[in-house]
């Protein structure tokens, strides 16, 4: 800030005027380092292991940990479709399948990425109203919003998200790590636990009676 | 119902002392039989730093796994920087397979609201959880109650005992997976984010709930404390093992005949506490105990002298856990039951960290190779080396823990998984790939 009015244009037409006299240069990166500032981490780019597969894990880690949110796993694509900003919607809607199934039992079939539909939001109002759209409560809000609409609409998380000021990475990595949430309704396919790669307590404490001979000793009954 | 062991006269039951009270919400009832005695004494007698001090005589340690001391730990929280602290009781009882903190919490719940309330009021909390797990719908329901007639009597609530301060105690029932037994998971679900542990330190004693000091007790140690402040803290000190003194709560289940659970000194011999649960099932061999639940250490017989304590357990291999002690006889093939053991702590990790998402899950592979009859020669010594980076780079304790059941394999029944990887076979016929194996192309 200069006491002088004009000042500070002049100072800046003066390094504009130094630089337009100035040769072009290239700098042969990468051959060349022109000093990279440490932290960068250049374009974001998800990379392939060696058989081919992408090896991001969809665990949403960094959409919740970049601090100015520009990593928005949550998205929506002009499909309609789950997207990120960098990358082909479609190899990364495999890799989350196969990711949800193993990480939460439950497989992300295309069917649930219909349920972007509009919903009436008064129910949801209401929950938010009851927890006073704290964010804190917000495994308390999802518990009563699955109860309200049989499942967790995207709507539904979308507003929570809007409503609380928490981000939607959030509130969507919280409402996908608990098991007991569920995002199409009950009664759709892949909704339900049947199939589920990831033992219930129930499976476990079956396989654990049959390895001590405490329950029925069934056949191949172990790691299943 | 899980069933209380009968105990030789003379152990002392601090814990389960009520157990089996016609009506565990009769407040009178409750008062009567002593229930309360604690609070009172604590706040009109010794105060805050006394209380303390009288823990820290006592040698009360968390009964959660970690053994931490509970006086050290309230200290902690007492004295850090910030003007609002919380309490939270850990009953959520991750280990699918034990059912203690649920019984305390059924049949003793004042008991559980009087330890809250005298770690609220040693540290200065106004607002306290118990953090219940919600399956556990009737434990949730009579904590509720017993909070609400402990606040309309007026022993805790606003202005406890006209003493002026208020003790304020919230149930929430909490549901997900077994990570949110470990503390700083827990916290998260209480503030509603997705259940991932904390980098330690800082302790959640100085920055726990939204940020906040925070005591995060066991609901087993906490159901303990009333008795100490109510009894005195040598009359605890006196019971079991001199250096880590008090009782434990165990549950005994598995090949035995009658499975359930017991209060005993901690140094109990494993042998006298498996002795408590009966015979082995019709006739059969003990062949292994596991100790600690799910991420127990799986030990042999000949280790059954091992006192019932946090570092003697630790030198054998296994730890004090959910409290847990799983017997198995020689039916059981004890590579299986690790694999079945690593396999469950793998898909319940929580995916933070490399250990913790990839470590466990290839370790969880390596007994799947043995039991399938695929192993690896080098199998043994990735075993061992993977556990030992587990265990070095582990963020939480559950990948740390997660190793044992494998490594106690490594270390007692070489002989057993060595028949697995190097001749395909199962001394137990358990696991049937390798047993089918075996008859093609063995003997
Ligand atoms: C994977 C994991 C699961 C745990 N589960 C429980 C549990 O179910 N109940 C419990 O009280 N502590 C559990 N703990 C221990 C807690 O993190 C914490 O140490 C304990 O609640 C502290 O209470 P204490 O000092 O009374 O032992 C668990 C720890 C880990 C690493
Ligand atoms: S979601 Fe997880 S694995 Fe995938 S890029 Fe982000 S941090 Fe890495
Ligand atoms: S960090 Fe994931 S289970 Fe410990």
């Amino acid at each position: 800030m200069s006491r002088i009015p004009g000042m500070g244009i002049a100072r800046g037409m003066t390094i504009t005027l130094r630089r337009f006299f100035q040769p072009a240069v290239t700098i042969r990166y990468p051959e060349v380092d022109p000093g990279i500032p440490p932290r960068n981490r250049g374009r974001l780019q998800l990379l392939h292991d060696e058989n081919g597969a992408l090896k991001c894990e969809t665990c949403f880690q960094c959409a919740q940990a970049c601090p100015i949110e520009c990593i928005d796993m949550g998205g929506v694509d002009t499909k309609g479709r789950y997207h990120i900003h960098w990358g082909p919607a479609e190899t990364y809607g495999e890799r989350r399948g196969e990711s949800a199934l193993r990480r939460s039992g439950r497989p992300v079939p295309d069917a649930a990425y219909a349920h972007f539909a509009p919903i009436d939001l008064a129910p949801l109002e209401a929950i938010l109203a009851r927890h006073d759209h704290d964010p804190a409560r917000l495994l308390a809000m999802l518990e009563e919003t699955q109860e309200a609409y049989g499942h967790l609409p995207v709507a539904a998380l979308k507003h929570l998200s809007f409503r609380t000021a928490a981000p939607y990475a959030l509130v969507y990595g919280t409402a996908s790590y608990y098991r007991q949430f569920r995002f199409a309704p009950a009664d759709d396919a892949g909704a339900t636990d049947a199939g589920a790669r990831r033992p219930t307590d129930a499976g476990f404490l079956a396989a654990l009676d049959a390895s001590l001979g405490t329950g029925p000793r069934a056949a191949g009954a172990g790691p299943a | 119902m899980t069933t209380l062991l009968s105990t030789p006269a003379g152990w002392p039951r601090v814990v389960t002392a009520g157990f089996g009270a016609p009506d565990p919400l009769d407040l009178d009832a409750a008062v009567a039989g002593g229930a309360f005695d604690g609070l009172k004494k604590a706040i009109r007698t010794h105060g805050p730093t006394g209380t303390i001090a009288l823990l820290r005589v006592s040698g009360l340690r968390g009964r959660g796994g970690g053994s931490y001391p509970t006086a050290e730990k309230w200290h902690a929280c007492a004295t850090a920087e910030g003007s609002v602290r919380h309490v939270v009781a850990n009953g959520y009882e991750a280990d699918p397979a034990t059912h203690v903190a649920r019984a305390l919490m059924e049949e003793r719940p004042y008991a559980v609201v009087e330890g809250v309330a005298i770690a609220a009021f040693a540290v200065g909390a106004t607002e306290s959880y118990v953090a219940v797990r919600a399956e556990y719908g009737e434990a949730v329901r009579r904590l509720r109650e017993a909070v609400a007639r402990a606040e309309a009597a007026g022993l805790i609530g606003a202005n406890v005992l006209g003493t002026g301060r208020d003790i304020f105690i919230e149930v929430r029932p909490v549901r997900g997976a077994y990570m949110l037994g470990e503390e700083t998971v827990l916290l998260k679900g209480l503030e509603g984010k997705r259940g991932q542990p904390e980098q330690r330190p800082p302790y959640p004693t100085e920055k726990g709930l939204w940020g906040r000091p925070t005591v995060v007790n066991d609901v087993v140690t906490l159901g303990a404390v009333g008795w100490i402040v109510a009894n005195g803290a040598e009359a605890y000190a006196a019971i079991g093992d001199p250096a880590t003194p008090g009782t434990v709560v165990v549950q005994v289940a598995g090949a035995v005949e009658e499975p359930g659970i017991a209060e005993v000194p901690i140094g109990t011999p494993l042998r006298e506490i498996v002795g408590l649960a009966g015979k082995m099932a019709s006739g059969h061999r003990l062949k292994a105990v596991v100790v600690g639940g799910v991420t127990g250490g799986i030990l042999p017989p000949r280790e059954l002298d091992t006192p019932y304590a946090a570092a003697a357990l630790r030198d054998v291999g296994a730890h004090v856990g959910s409290g847990s002690i799983l017997v198995a006889d020689e039916r059981t093939c004890v590579v299986d039951l690790a694999t079945l053991l690593t396999r469950y702590c793998a898909d319940e990790a929580c995916g933070k960290t490399i250990p913790c998402r990839i470590g466990l899950r290839r370790l969880a592979e390596i007994g799947e190779r043995a039991v399938s009859g695929h192993a690896r020669p080098n199998d043994p010594i990735l075993l061992a080396d993977l556990s030992e980076d587990i265990v070095a780079s582990a963020l939480c304790g559950h990948e740390r823990a997660a190793t044992t059941p494998l490594t106690s394999v490594l270390r007692y029944f070489r002989p057993e998984l060595d028949e697995h990887l190097l001749r395909s076979t199962c001394p137990a016929g358990v696991c049937h790939p390798v047993a089918v194996a075996s008859a093609g192309s063995a003997t």
